[in-house]
């Protein structure tokens, strides 16, 4: 029996906010369903504007991304969800003047009617630090808050693909370890998680596999076991101190 | 204290509120002032005025004023095909102008100066086909009725508060309990991540230039009903409507109209206690004041 396609694969992409200073420059990636893929690389490698060119929030000037099989380059931004394809930006992810039930109504709105109510219970049932309140305004959460209210909102449409952009930035260590283990529980039912993230350790503990962007594009990629116990990928790439010369 | 200023300030506050919260829809999901707002409170009133005139020349029973208000069938008729045709006018005018700037990223100042010049339009079709002498829904006259105090008003200026109020009801349920009017808080927060949940910004800043356009109508036909009909009747509303878009702070329905309230009884009593002459002056000292003192205005939120 063949086995299924990627979940998402980007081929040849190029993306970038003014057409002449390409950021991300001919990424081919494919990840398979289930998969759980952390994009790493130091500041500057593009990482996010790799997402967003995925995700539809930035221009893509050339290649493709397809979602399941289904070219979805040049569908609109609002379709995307629908299609299941779930984007939490780095900042800016919740609406702050709607409350947590609005924010998670707002996004099962696209929904037959029927599943919606179902839909804001099941995801309430998952994170019951929000259900517990859900009157009150996401602006009044706290980061870690925030971030779950995010994941929640992106969860509602049940993706087939989530991919998060540095949804650990400003939370504290302790907070991290939690959003991580929900990440990795969400994946455990199924869901291709595509993780852009800056703490590589926290990062490659949790995903299936890394791959490292440098200057917008692939340097390298392979089992996250294996590139968190490569210390030349860590100098060159990550910033940790090598622990052995290349070639030695 | 003279219950009558109170009143009168109620009665021109309604239409200075509901003309506001036209402004505060617009302003909030556009994110730029739309100066053309208030000749869209001129057009309507002349839609309406087109529409009543014709259905009364066509069918003279529906002149007849119903029961204690002065005007027939035909102006209720009229207000609803002002709204259609105010909302699609709306349309147009973004179609033809704003949408264009906002493909082009065009900068805010840009889009208020396109504002600019299509309420000059506007104003000038609406002279050349008209002209500026005043006109009326109706030649009926009304006698004010007691209310309380010494108050008097007459059933159009209280059917006009009445719609008013129940208006703005309506508008804040929708806004807080429809799915179009979560789209439209959400687009008004943040466009990408509302297109991100799925919301369809383009639809939804169509469906808030229709909102306020139809608020517009409404506010247009009471302002032709209660004084009278100029091509000039809206855009000498402006700086009241942007005095108590920004006094109710930004984005707030309610806040719009009860700034509208309050921006309509400082007029009454300044017309009382200083002179008429001074009340136009009242909403720029208004504005002047909240800007410098509570930019957030009193429902809106604080920026950082």
């Amino acid at each position: 029996m063949a086995s299924p396609g990627p979940a998402l694969q980007t081929s040849g992409l190029i993306a970038c906010y003014e057409r002449d200073l390409p950021i991300v420059r001919g990424i081919d990636l494919a990840v398979a369903p289930g998969e759980f893929v952390a994009i790493l690389g130091p500041n500057g490698a593009g990482k996010s504007t790799f997402v967003k060119a995925i995700a539809g929030v930035v221009p893509v000037f050339a290649g493709t991304v397809t979602l399941a099989g289904h070219d979805i380059t040049n569908t609109p931004l609002h379709l995307r969800s629908g299609k299941g394809l779930g984007f939490v930006p780095q900042t800016e992810n919740i609406f702050t003047s709607l409350s947590i039930a609005e924010n998670l109504q707002l996004a099962a709105d696209i929904l037959p009617k029927h599943l919606r109510a179902l839909r804001i219970a099941k995801i309430f049932a998952m994170f019951p630090d929000l259900a517990s309140r859900p009157g009150l305004k996401a602006g009044q959460l706290s980061g870690g808050q925030r971030q779950m209210l995010a994941v929640a909102r992106a969860l509602i449409v049940e993706p087939q693909v989530l991919i998060l952009d540095e949804p650990s930035a400003g939370l504290s260590p302790k907070i991290v370890g939690s959003v991580f283990a929900m990440l990795k529980d969400i994946n455990a039912t199924g869901v291709t998680v595509v993780l852009v993230e800056q703490n590589v350790k926290a990062a490659l503990s949790v995903a299936d596999r890394g791959v490292i962007l440098v200057e917008g594009q692939i340097r390298h990629a392979g089992p996250a076991k294996e590139l968190t116990s490569d210390p030349v990928l860590a100098e060159l790439y990550l910033g940790a101190q090598p622990q052995r010369k290349l070639g030695s | 204290m003279n219950a009558q200023i109170i009143m009168d300030g109620l009665i021109a506050g309604s239409m200075i509120g509901l003309g506001a919260v036209g402004i505060t829809l617009t302003y909030s999901i556009l994110r730029f002032a739309n100066f053309a707002h208030g000749d869209m409170i001129s057009w309507a009133a002349y839609f309406a005025l087109a529409i009543s005139t014709a259905l009364g020349t066509l069918v003279p029973g529906l002149s007849q004023p119903l029961g204690p208000f002065s005007f027939g069938w035909s102006l209720p008729v009229g207000l609803l095909t002002a709204i259609i045709c105010t909302g699609l006018l709306a349309l147009l005018v973004d179609w033809l102008l704003f949408a264009r700037l906002r493909q082009r990223g065009g900068a805010v100042i840009i889009l208020v100066m396109a504002g600019f010049g299509a309420a000059l339009t506007l104003r000038s079709f609406l002279e050349f086909v008209f002209t500026s002498k005043p006109a009326y829904f109706t030649n009926a006259l009304q006698i004010a009725r007691p209310l309380f105090a010494g108050a008097h008003a007459t059933p159009d200026q209280l059917l006009g508060l009445g719609i008013a109020v129940v208006l703005v009801v309506l508008v804040h349920l929708a806004l807080t309990r429809t799915p179009a009017g979560r789209a439209m808080r959400a687009v008004s927060e943040n466009q990408a991540l509302a297109g991100l949940a799925g919301v369809n910004v383009a639809k939804t800043i169509r469906v808030a230039w229709v909102f306020g356009a139809g608020l517009a109508a409404v506010a247009g036909v009471m302002a032709g009903l209660l004084v009278q009909i100029r091509p000039h009747m809206g855009h000498d509303l402006l700086l009241p409507l942007f005095a108590a878009a920004i006094l109710g702070g930004i984005g707030s329905v309610p806040g719009a109209m009860i700034a509208g309230l309050i921006i309509g009884l400082a007029e009454a009593f300044c017309v009382q206690f200083i002179g008429a002459e001074w009340r136009a002056a009242v909403s720029f000292i208004v504005l002047v004041a909240i800007l410098l003192l509570w930019p957030q205005g009193l429902f809106g939120k604080k920026t950082t």
